[in-house]
């Protein structure tokens, strides 16, 4: 049997396996943290910035992602803090921002509360999530994408932007990509962006940023609390 | 003395995949440039997926994944030199020289580059040419680098 220790998520006490991440404790035990980059049973690579927690050390809390920390026995973590909500708020505008054709990116923004986008639409196909690239199987192992180039010339590409050899075409990237998953009907059209809402209906308290909803979103996105998973 | 051979910056660090970027700065400085059949046999030799090296070739500044010009003239476009004018200076070599950041020009002599910070700061705006600092760069200074430049170019091809 794993080891087990005790982590103190939001007031809640909660036994879980030693090695595992913050953030898959969390949503074993039922609290939602909203998520984008990550991929079941695959080590986060904490790259799309959602899942933002505070961890209090002695009296002194330190914000940063609960998919790449790693609990520890006797660790306070608060996922729900006016700091944290106003901060998530803001990544989910920008990936808004960033991808305004993505269903389940314009999920995400209403359901961390986002009610306008105060950044210019930018209509990119990409949000460098790295979904696919954490998920490519490629041939014996060896990844056929990955990230190239940095700073704001970063994408993913195969080597030389020519489909590599170890490619299976498998469609794995397709199936995992937030731009792919419930795709949106209508895609929006540039210069006619705008944040869709059409979910916020579907929520059970509006007023309530950041509380999970057993929404569509989570059946793509393979949510332990989807309708599918309950 | 020619360059040495892939083969030789290779040797004895086959299949040590913690060694690929000590193998491509080498076949950067030896080649002044990283070809992609280079790529391909560094990632068959070490033992490293072609990705992986496709990767860290593409994210550092140093590595050039096209041919670049005989004399590399990098200009640096950091915090401190873009403040004190680096723009005038990207201007000035792009006017003269007629090419592009990071393209060679028609004779083959130079290549412009523009990085994120060289580390002089104080000294700033900073330009190199071929490894060479210039501190307190003017587009003054910088057309009279580069007509030395052609200077020397010229008397080592009438020497040679």
């Amino acid at each position: 049997m794993t080891p087990k220790v005790t982590v103190n998520i939001d007031g809640a006490n909660i036994k879980t396996a030693r090695g595992s991440s913050v953030l898959d404790a969390a949503l074993e035990h039922g609290t939602c943290i909203p998520h984008l980059c990550r991929v079941p049973y695959i080590e986060s690579i904490g790259a799309c910035r959602l899942c933002i927690v505070e961890h209090v050390v002695n009296g002194w809390s330190k914000v940063t992602t609960s998919c790449t920390l790693l609990v520890q026995e006797g660790m306070v973590i608060l996922s729900n803090t006016e700091k944290i909500r106003k901060l998530r708020r803001n990544v989910a505008e920008l990936l808004v921002s960033q991808a305004p054709n993505s269903r389940a990116i314009q999920d995400i923004a209403v359901r961390c509360g986002v009610k306008e986008v105060r950044y210019p639409f930018r209509n990119s196909e990409c949000v460098l999530c790295g979904r696919c690239v954490q998920l490519c199987p490629g041939t014996f192992g060896v990844k056929a994408i990955g990230f190239v180039g940095r700073g704001k010339d970063r994408r993913v590409e195969s080597p030389f932007d020519i489909r590599s050899e170890l490619c299976n075409e498998c469609g794995s990237c397709t199936d995992l990509c937030p731009m792919t998953v419930v795709p949106c009907d209508g895609p929006m059209k540039t210069g006619e962006e705008y944040l869709c809402r059409n979910c916020e209906s579907k929520m059970a308290f509006a007023e309530e940023q950041g509380i999970c909803i057993s929404c569509d979103f989570g059946e793509g996105f393979q949510c332990e609390r989807s309708p599918q998973n309950f | 003395m020619p360059p040495p051979t892939l083969d030789s910056i290779l040797e004895e660090r086959r299949s040590q995949p913690h060694q690929l970027i000590e193998v491509l700065q080498d076949v950067q400085e030896h080649y002044g440039y990283i070809a992609e059949e280079s790529m391909r046999t560094i990632s068959n030799e070490l033992g490293v997926p072609l990705m992986e090296v496709y990767k860290v070739a593409s994210f550092y500044k140093a590595f050039a994944l096209k041919p670049r010009g005989k004399n590399v003239i990098t200009i640096c476009t950091g915090t401190a030199c873009h403040v004190r004018g680096a723009k005038l200076i990207l201007n000035q070599a792009v006017g003269q020289l007629g090419v592009k950041p990071s393209e060679v020009s028609d004779d083959g002599l130079f290549t412009i580059e523009h990085v994120n910070c060289l580390g002089a700061c104080a000294l700033g705006p900073v330009v190199t040419d071929n490894g060479n600092y210039h501190n307190h760069m003017s587009p003054g200074k910088l057309r009279k680098l580069i007509k030395s430049i052609y200077k020397t170019d010229a008397e080592e091809i009438s020497h040679d």
